[in-house]
């Protein structure tokens, strides 16, 4: 009867066995994240793909495919304000960027600051002089301006409202990434890195 | 009855059976369960973008290219004209870049692979959620360290409601890095007046009362008083909603 029983356990298999099976099921309970490039397999997908338009998704019910439209021509999305002039248009912006001369109270500056500090600070730097975290040490982008020097701090607010909203050179416009209140926030929070400098105010 | 070598197979064969539809069992409850199935979802993207270069080594905020994430429900993938903000100057010529020249000339977009999605029956809106000074990493892991990103969180129901209703052990308080807007100078400089004090998300969720009753008109309430009209003011974060319409609307 016993003896069919083997006589030797096969630990190693055994091992061998739990280990895959603890694998398996630490993968299966999340406890391991198992990375994949294919996108996840859905058994029932429960209706959680409807066929509308989601923003800035592929739609195949316009020929390119774009969920985001451009807007009709000759026509500006309800609140969107555009910026009416061209980065050439220096004469005009004292007539069209009218300061609002928000009070700078803490809330004003703080939002300045972080404003400054996501948009600008990439390449002006935290402290506005311009040593820049992107390309210092690989002399790739010469030319960014100290914020701080005479200079930049006699400029008026107005002229610098026009600089971040439509470039100047080589730095980009940000209307489109920028608020115009944000803008004047960051303007105000500017001029206090500027300190001494501030003369144009 | 039967021979010995007969009840062995029919034991053997009884076993693998068993074994067989255990861990069918178990690749199916798991599988089908998006908490397992959908993290670690790692697309290859069309343009070998890495975080943990423009994010973490650059310190390049999130909402410096997902702008607008603060007063929309969706985070905007950035354009291409983002990337060239910097990248006329920086690596003009770079190989990698090729497809990012290319949509930037041609003026069409490149195509993104998307991997975080809700249902399309459920909503998140972003902006609700910066502005409850909830940084990005509570829900998207840190993506600053992410080579290439994929899904850290498992975005299902179970897992909203957990933080909705426990806040405190799942948010992570706004880092500079993200650029979510607390109302708070951060270093630099103190302001005389500094009227306006972060509280931090732990002292708020305290004094927050839970939200089980639907509740309408939140967003038509006053401005705080420090507050400016335009600028996306922060708001209280607390115990989320827990009704039904909240979310799927
Ligand atoms: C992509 C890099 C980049 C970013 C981001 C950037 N700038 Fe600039 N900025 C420049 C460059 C380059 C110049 C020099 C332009 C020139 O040569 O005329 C400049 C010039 C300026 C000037 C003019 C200085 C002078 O003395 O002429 C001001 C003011 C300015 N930037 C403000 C800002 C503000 C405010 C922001 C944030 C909204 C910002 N910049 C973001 C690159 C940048």
């Amino acid at each position: 009867m016993s003896m069919n029983v083997p006589r030797r356990i096969p630990y190693l298999v055994l091992i061998a066995v739990g280990a895959v099976a603890v694998f398996v099921i630490l993968v299966l309970s999340g406890r391991v994240t198992w990375f994949s490039t294919q996108p996840p397999v859905e058994f029932l997908n429960n209706m959680d793909h409807n066929r509308k338009a989601i923003p800035q998704s592929a739609n195949g019910f316009f020929a390119d495919r774009r969920s985001v439209r451009d807007p009709i021509e000759g026509t500006v999305a309800r609140g969107l304000e555009v910026y009416p002039l061209g980065m050439g248009d220096i004469d005009l912006v004292d007539s069209v960027n009218i300061d609002p001369a928000l009070e700078r109270t803490a809330f004003v500056m703080a939002r300045g600051q972080n404003r400054f500090n996501v948009f600008c600070s990439p390449c002006h730097n935290y402290d506005a002089k311009g040593n820049n975290r992107i390309t210092t040490g690989r002399g790739q982008w010469m030319g960014i301006p100290d914020l701080t020097r005479e200079q930049t701090g006699a400029l008026t607010n107005a002229r610098i409202f026009h600089i971040i909203s439509a470039g100047q050179n080589l730095m980009p416009s940000y209307a489109d990434k920028i608020a115009p209140i944000d803008r004047w926030a960051i303007i105000y929070y500017l001029r206090s890195l500027q300190g001494d400098a501030a003369l144009g105010q | 009855m039967f021979s010995r070598r007969f009840d062995m197979a029919v034991k053997l064969g009884g076993a693998a059976v068993g074994a067989v539809a255990g861990i069918v069992f178990l690749v199916i409850y798991f599988g089908v369960r998006n908490d397992v199935a959908d993290v670690g979802y790692r697309p290859e993207q069309p343009v070998p973008f890495s975080h943990k270069l423009h994010a973490g080594n650059l310190q390049i905020s999130c909402q410096y290219c997902h702008a607008g994430v603060e007063v929309s429900g969706h985070s905007p993938v950035p354009t291409t004209q983002t990337c060239m903000n910097c990248h006329t100057i920086v690596l003009p010529e770079s190989p990698q870049l090729a497809k990012v020249r290319e949509s930037y000339e041609k003026g069409e977009p490149i195509e993104w692979v998307r991997i975080h999605k809700v249902p399309d029956y459920a909503h998140f809106p972003h902006a609700r959620h910066i502005r409850a000074q909830i940084d990005c990493q509570s829900c998207h892991g840190p993506v600053e360290q992410m080579g290439v990103v994929s899904q850290y969180k498992p975005l299902t129901m179970g897992w909203c409601l957990e933080c909705h209703r426990n806040p405190e052990a799942n948010i992570v308080g706004a880092r500079p890095i993200s650029g979510v807007f607390t109302g708070q100078m951060h270093d630099m400089k103190d302001l005389k007046d500094s009227t306006y004090i972060y509280k931090p998300i732990a002292a708020q969720v305290q004094e927050s009362e839970p939200m089980v009753v639907p509740s309408f008109g939140n967003s038509m309430s006053a401005l705080p008083a420090h507050s400016v009209a335009g600028i996306p003011h922060p708001k209280k974060a607390g115990l989320g909603p827990e009704n039904c319409s909240s979310c799927h609307y």
